[in-house]
């Protein structure tokens, strides 16, 4: 079964160093790599990345033949997404677990989705 | 550079089987149109968000509940993975989309998990 595990952080928060992967060397960036190796080996990891700012999202709408942009997020949500994982994983309980043990899951939210297609 | 596009739609909007119909054809016919041309490389419709789980840990505990993380309008329903030469051609590729015309596409550059940072 599929899922796509999106990842919902607050971005105005401030995180200690050690809860913050984008510090080099920091304890949640480790855990972060170690989290990745695992899921990749053990085949539940199929693709995913990191995700800029939501400030540099754009969004598209067409109507009546007029394409519309705008900038920002289509949300405007105090959690946003900051990256997404799809995963392969025998059901829901297994998603969840491998959320769970994910670092963000500590300062973030996890959103997980299964697929139309199994 | 690469784009995840969020496909996003109203979740109570009603489409008549014939509407259904050409949104499915139009999405292949995008689907395929995008692959020739080396701009999508993967992508995927997601069930709807009374399928949703959201899980987070505080203090040692594992919060599940269920539902989406946001009670938004319009819901994620699907994503693309776009490799674009640049936004320009990320919002061309958006805007052929057939969903572009009843949803709104959101697009975000990312960094590959495994790729230079």
């Amino acid at each position: 079964m599929r899922f796509l595990m999106l990842h919902r952080i607050d971005e105005a928060a401030t995180f200690e160093r050690a809860d913050d992967p984008g510090v080099p060397g920091s304890v949640a960036e480790q855990a972060m790599e170690a989290w990745v190796s695992e899921m990749e080996g053990t085949g539940v990891k199929k693709y995913g990345g990191h995700l800029r700012p939501s400030g540099e999202a754009v969004t598209v709408r067409v109507r009546d033949g007029q394409v519309l942009v705008s900038d920002g997020p289509f949300a405007e949500t105090k959690e946003q997404i900051a990256g997404f994982d799809l995963l392969e994983c025998a059901g829901r309980d297994a998603a969840v677990e491998v959320a769970a043990r994910h670092p963000t899951a500590r300062i973030g939210t996890f959103e997980l989705r299964p697929l139309v297609r199994p | 550079m690469r784009y995840l596009m969020l496909v996003c739609v109203a979740e109570d909007l009603q489409l008549s089987d014939a509407e259904s119909a050409e949104m499915d054809q139009a999405t292949m016919a995008w689907v395929a149109e995008m692959e020739g041309r080396g701009v999508r490389v993967t992508g995927d419709a997601l069930r709807s968000v009374s399928d949703a789980t959201t899980v987070r840990r505080r203090g040692g505990e594992v919060l599940i509940s269920d539902g989406p993380f946001a009670e938004t309008k319009e819901q994620i329903g699907g994503f693309d993975i776009l490799e674009c030469t640049d936004l320009d051609e990320a919002i061309e590729v958006a805007a052929k989309h057939p969903v572009a015309r009843i949803g709104t596409l959101e697009l975000r550059p990312f960094w590959l998990d495994d790729g230079d940072h």
